[in-house]
């Protein structure tokens, strides 16, 4: 019997396949085309203390191996989450993880406090790609910041471990991640989506109204990689932190890249639109990855890339 | 009968040319689920054996390099799903037979056209809402313009017996994807009358009214001047007709207007850009009016988004504002 289960900083995960916040609703929406029940954990749709409408259509365009999306954080808010996905959220056959986004330190630190006492929600994830409406600036990428919102949220989160998303929209993933730790996350998760922008060449028009939007899916795999792995070898292995790693994982074998990347869990979103059962099938597959490799555990196999002069 | 909607292998049993660029494919799916008119299938636009990317998984040393097909490296092929109308559905114990009809104008309906009898595709639904059925003695009046005419085949279908007539309006001829019978008369090119000369509709003892904007065939102009014309010769109004409508944004707009002109109900098949169908990622937003208790108002605003996937596709005339 291959173990494929995943300490996540107390969080435990029968197995290493979680879903990105943004790509799997609230709780039950895919219930119908997975097995929620294999899920390692559940990840929902960011949260803001507001009900947010989101942006304007269209808020989506495919590109070559990719999509990009600019939702704008369409989401019902705290207040709604609380009342109506929570008792949802109880009934989930999996861990769960709620992803908090803001656009202040006040905004974070009042859903995230929202989170401690509720039962069910096993681990926070902080989405800090959002722009400050003070000034504009996304808290992700500047590391002083950071730091200081994730010590404040770390503050009113005693009770559960707290995982920070890491935006590649930055010069050296390491700093910020090194930031995060500092700032006292419990884990940290990465890549969130890379700023980018497409355009209709006849209607000499950008293809979203958003002008801008994020890009997923397995154009982005492997920078995701690279990332996971410059974070892993220069900050996260020493500190004992783990890696959630995600951008572009459709099948198995992009998920063992990861795992020997340096990610101890992986995580699946815009594959899951393609085929909402992905993550079961990666879960199968990882197992008998593991057994051809010799390992007894999944978890023996993380960061075990060899690279040239280890 | 599977009641559970899910993913589906559905296998061709026909691909079948109805015009210049437009498709009609029929899949037989073991365990689909029943449907209804205005709902709506993903479909994978590239082969199935993609999900599982056994021909990625090379395993050195072998003694036989196994066969790689580089799709995703080469081609450039549709990696989400694309959303498709079901235009009809039958089924027979287990087995559903469903139809969609395509429009090729991009490399996923590319892909479409080119699957033979036998050939596997891809599944996940059904997904969406329903039209609602009129009530006793309300005139159904079926708008449908281009690949919005899908829809309307599988209503016409479920509203035999009634009082229904058929509006349906393409740029030219060449692009109606509806099969005239030979030896019906030829509709003038001012004529509205309704004739029994279009077989997916008269197989239902349905009449229809077509035009196309050049005069190619039937009515020269827009299916909403036809339409117009006919609700005004014969005073329709308020709640003796509903009219159902599927097609152009601009379109269905007017066709929305001409009804709410006339109190009319007006059921509306909107189409959005879509990634999953099913409410999770919350890019098939559409305006609509009288925020409810379910969705926000836009600070100084009197509407709110709502998902076409979910709470759509089709919605009422009345409350949306595009
Ligand atoms: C609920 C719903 C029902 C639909 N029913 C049908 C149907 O019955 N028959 C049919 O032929 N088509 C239907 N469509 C439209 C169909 O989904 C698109 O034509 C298809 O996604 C195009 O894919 P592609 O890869 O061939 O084109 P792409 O390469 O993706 O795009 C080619 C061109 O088509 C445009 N386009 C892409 N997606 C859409 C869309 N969703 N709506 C309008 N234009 C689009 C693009 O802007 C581009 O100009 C429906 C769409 C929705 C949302
Ligand atoms: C439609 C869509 C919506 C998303 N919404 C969110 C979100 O609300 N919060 C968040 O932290 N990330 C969001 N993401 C980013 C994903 O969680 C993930 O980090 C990214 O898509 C990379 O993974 P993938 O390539 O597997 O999709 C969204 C992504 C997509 C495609
Ligand atoms: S298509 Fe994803 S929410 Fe509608």
């Amino acid at each position: 019997m291959i173990d494929l289960s995943v300490h996540l900083a107390g969080l435990k995960l029968a197995n290493p396949t979680m879903t990105c916040s943004g790509t799997c609703g609230y709780a039950f929406e895919y219930g119908d085309f997975m097995d929620l029940s294999q899920l390692g954990a559940f990840v929902t749709k960011s949260v803001t203390r507001e009900e947010r409408p989101g942006n304007p259509p269209a808020r989506i365009v495919e590109t070559r191996g990719g999509m990009l999306n600019a939702i704008g954080l369409a989401n019902v808010g705290l207040k709604r989450f609380l009342d109506e996905k929570v008792p949802q959220l109880e009934k989930m056959p999996c861990p769960i993880v709620v992803n908090v986004a803001g656009h202040s330190y006040d905004d974070y630190v009042e859903t995230v406090a929202a989170m401690n006492p509720i039962a069910c929600v096993g681990s926070v994830e902080l989405n800090v790609s959002c722009p400050n409406v003070k000034d504009g600036l996304t808290f992700g990428t500047n590391p002083g910041r950071l730091k200081e919102l994730v010590h404040e949220v770390k503050k009113v989160l005693p009770a559960k471990p707290l995982m920070v998303k890491l935006s590649p929209n930055v010069d050296d993933v390491a700093v910020t991640a090194r930031a995060a730790i500092e700032g006292g996350a419990d884990v940290l998760t990465l890549v969130n989506t890379f700023t980018a922008m497409s355009i209709d060449i006849h209607r000499r028009r950008p293809r979203l109204a958003n002008v801008t939007g994020g890009l997923s899916g397995p154009a982005i795999k492997p920078i995701a990689i690279h990332m996971v792995s410059r974070v892993y070898r220069q900050v996260a292995k020493a500190a004992g932190v783990p890696i959630v790693g995600m951008g572009g994982v459709q099948t198995w074998q992009d998920a063992a890249e990861f795992i020997l990347a340096g990610a101890s869990a992986v995580a699946i979103g815009t594959a899951l639109f393609v085929d909402p059962a992905a993550p079961n099938k990666i879960c199968e597959g990882l197992g008998e990855w593991v057994s051809k490799q010799g390992a007894e555990k999944l978890s023996d196999l993380v960061g075990t890339v060899q690279m040239p002069g280890d | 009968m599977n009641q559970r909607r899910g993913q589906f292998t559905g296998v061709v049993c026909a691909n079948i040319p109805l015009c210049r660029e437009h498709f009609k494919l029929v899949m037989e799916v073991r365990g689909f689920p029943p449907t209804k008119a205005g709902q709506f299938v993903q479909l994978l636009c590239r082969s199935t054996r993609d999900l599982d990317y056994v021909e990625r998984e090379l395993e050195w040393p072998s003694p036989q390099r196994p066969e790689v097909e580089n799709v995703d490296l080469i081609a450039p092929t549709a990696l989400l799903r694309r959303p498709f109308s079901l235009a009809g559905a039958t089924t027979d114990g287990e087995t559903a037979t469903i139809e969609v009809i395509h429009r090729v104008v991009g490399v996923g309906t590319d892909w479409l056209v080119q699957l033979r009898t036998g050939d596997e595709v891809g599944i996940l639904g059904p997904l969406g809402n329903t039209f609602s059925h009129p009530v006793e003695n309300q005139i159904a009046i079926l708008v449908g313009g281009g690949v919005g005419i899908p829809p309307m085949l599988y209503l016409a279908s479920e509203l035999v017996g009634k009082k229904v007539i058929a509006f349906c309006g393409a740029t030219t001829r060449d692009l109606l994807s509806l099969t005239v019978t030979a030896d019906a008369r030829t509709p003038g090119i001012d004529s509205i009358e309704p004739l029994y000369n279009i077989q997916e509709f008269a197989a239902h003892g349905i009449p229809a009214v077509i035009s196309t904007d050049d005069g190619s065939y039937g009515f020269r102009g827009f299916v909403t001047q036809s339409l117009q014309e006919y609700l005004d010769r014969f005073r329709i109004r308020g709640e003796m007709a509903v009219i159902y409508t599927c097609g152009p944004e601009v379109m269905m707009k007017r066709v929305a207007d001409l009804a709410r002109a006339r109190q009319i109900p007006c059921q509306v098949a909107v189409e959005r850009a879509m990634a999953c169908g099913m409410g999770t990622c919350q890019s098939c937003c559409i305006r609509v009016k009288k925020p409810d208790a379910s969705a926000v108002p836009l600070p100084g605003q009197d509407w709110c988004y709502r998902l076409a996937c979910t709470d759509g596709p089709v919605f009422a005339g009345e409350e949306l504002l595009w």
